[in-house]
């Protein structure tokens, strides 16, 4: 294998995907080192989440490979074929691969400690206490040391999205990657989220981050990929996106964006 | 009703508020008070009922036999119904289109035919169908069973069989409604931190479709119930028959429908005991 794909965290090379006629994906090559914090970003319907989803293989791609720290994802390959990998298979592949929804998706029938717990206790079967243990600490990381009993109905949107970042967070993931994190909350909610993902690049996590909120691109992405109709337009380090925008989409994303 | 509220912060007069009367539904409750109290004075004056009969057979072994019998039977065919519920819901929702196309066929065939017609049906054809039922262990000699599928077709397992696949469509609706009620955002982010696919099923969508299929689930138990009484038509002794049996030697019609009527009460009360204790159990969040 290409050298380059061990050393990377996330390999996109050549990827497709379609849904009937419809193409999302065309031919995306991306590659992100480990602790690089991408922000992905783009017009609605660009293929942003679908991107995403492919890099868990939550959606099955047409072509190409992607690679999460050197190992294909979602299928096996033989020959010149690639054969789908087993329920089993790739669920264990997902565990490395950390997710932040847009609408949270916390398990609505657990408590905020439950839910944190839920990928310790069930997938990796750590022992109660000490997945507690974890589940208790990293709730304190992300703001939240006395909400532990509550459910998620009793939180706010900005509560539930970091307790959505820590269940992530429990299963050590090596790549972790956001679908619009803040994008159901109002600006004061989604500040502190926006907050605990800046930790999270502090304490060097790679992370490839679908938003549209400038201040998490400008202030703390290392870089830009700029996406229009399934499509990289733009590839290029956060700054100069925002300073020299070099395609006429990108210009006119930045000009509406970064007022 | 009057509330008399006083407010210090609104100013120098106190203010007496004064609710609407719902007069409706106080008229509503006066008039079908009105009428019951004349149906129950109707059925006092024509004795139509003597107690003392009323109380001897209650708790006569015959009628406790029948109660027994359609509490078992109603109770295993939930069972029953609940399992190929699940199955034929998970057929459904599978994506794969033979096997939703299965599931919708039996829950149209088993939903749209009257039960009393299903258990006739598999009394009568089930020994047709098969002359022997012989059951063995593969590869040896070890034979468990061997018999004349009449003999093996009793009016309890037809009566069984019939019940549990009527009410199996019935359930795999029900547990269909409470699957996808489940978002589709909740299985992604169990699938997302690693969970295989019987795990997402197991700790996030029934849990939670618990929920909507209990109080739905124990609606149907209470039915299906009531509905052994159907099983009483292909000689099964159950609450309705030996009631009816007892009355056509007796001609103590009423207070035999009384017997019966009480039991069916007593097991109702029993299936929304249990029904209230798990919807506690899986509370609304
Ligand atoms: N399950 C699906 N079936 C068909 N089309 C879909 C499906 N999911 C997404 N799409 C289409 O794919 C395109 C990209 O969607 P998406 O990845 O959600 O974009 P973004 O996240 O950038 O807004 C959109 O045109 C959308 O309509
Ligand atoms: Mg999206």
């Amino acid at each position: 294998m290409d050298s380059s794909i061990k050393a990377a965290a996330v390999v996109l090379d050549s990827v497709s995907k379609s849904y009937g006629a419809v193409e999302i994906l065309k031919n995306v090559s991306v590659t992100i080192a480990p602790g690089e914090v991408v922000t992905l970003l783009g017009p609605s319907g660009a293929g942003k989440s679908t991107l995403l989803r492919c890099i868990n293989h939550l959606e099955t791609i047409g072509a190409g490979r992607i690679y999460v720290h050197g190992k294909l994802i979602g299928y096996r390959e033989v020959g010149d074929t690639l054969h789908e990998l087993s329920d089993r298979e790739i669920s264990a592949q997902r565990r490395s691969i950390g997710m932040v929804f847009q609408s949270f998706n916390l398990f609505r029938h657990m408590t905020v400690l439950q839910n944190v717990m839920s990928g310790p206790t069930h997938v990796l079967r750590a022992p109660k206490a000490e997945a507690e243990a974890l589940a208790r600490d990293l709730l304190a990381r992300v703001g939240l040391p006395d909400k532990a009993d509550r459910y998620p109905s009793e939180l706010s949107g900005g509560q539930q999205q970091r307790v959505a970042i820590a269940r992530t967070l429990a299963l050590a993931p090596s790549v972790m990657l956001f679908d619009e994190p803040t994008s159901a909350l109002d600006p004061e909610l989604s500040q502190e989220v926006i907050l605990t993902i800046r930790s999270l690049a502090e304490q060097g996590y790679t992370m490839l981050i679908a938003t549209h909120e400038m201040a998490i691109a400008r202030d703390f992405a290392d870089r830009v990929i700029f996406m229009v109709q399934g499509e990289v337009v733009e590839d290029v380090s956060a700054r100069s996106f925002f300073t020299s925008p070099r395609h006429e989409r990108s210009r006119q994303f930045v000009a509406r964006h970064a007022g | 009703m009057t509330v008399v509220a006083s407010c210090a912060m609104a100013g120098p007069r106190a203010v007496r508020v004064k609710h609407r009367l719902r007069w409706g539904a106080w008229l509503l409750s006066a008039i079908v008070l009105l009428v019951v109290s004349m149906l129950l004075g109707a059925a006092i004056r024509a004795r139509i009922m003597n107690a003392e009969v009323f109380l001897a057979y209650l708790t006569s072994e015959q009628v406790l036999l029948g109660a027994r019998n359609a509490l078992i039977l109603g109770t295993l065919a939930l069972a029953v119904a609940s399992v190929i519920g699940l199955v034929v819901a998970l057929m459904r929702v599978s994506g794969n289109p033979i096997l939703a196309g299965l599931s919708a066929t039996y829950v149209y065939f088993f939903r749209g035919t009257p039960m009393l017609i299903q258990l006739l049906f598999w009394f009568n054809a089930l020994p047709t169908m098969f002359q022997r039922v012989h059951l063995a262990v593969p590869f040896t000699d070890i034979v468990l069973l061997d018999a004349p599928t009449t003999a093996v077709v009793t009016p309890f397992v037809a009566a069984l069989a019939g019940l549990g696949l009527a009410e199996g469509a019935y359930m795999a609706e029900i547990i269909r409604a409470g699957i996808l009620a489940v978002d589709k955002g909740q299985r992604a982010a169990a699938r997302a931190i690693g969970m295989t696919e019987a795990q997402v099923l197991r700790h996030i969508v029934i849990p939670q479709a618990a929920r909507i299929i209990i109080p739905a689930g124990g609606n149907q138990y209470i039915m299906l119930l009531k509905s052994t009484s159907l099983a009483s038509a292909i000689g099964f002794l159950e609450l309705l028959r030996i009631s009816t049996d007892i009355y056509s030697s007796n001609f103590m019609v009423i207070e035999l429908l009384a017997v019966a009527a009480f039991w069916y009460l007593v097991m109702t009360a029993f299936a929304t005991a249990i029904q209230t204790a798990l919807e506690k159990t899986f509370p609304q969040r």
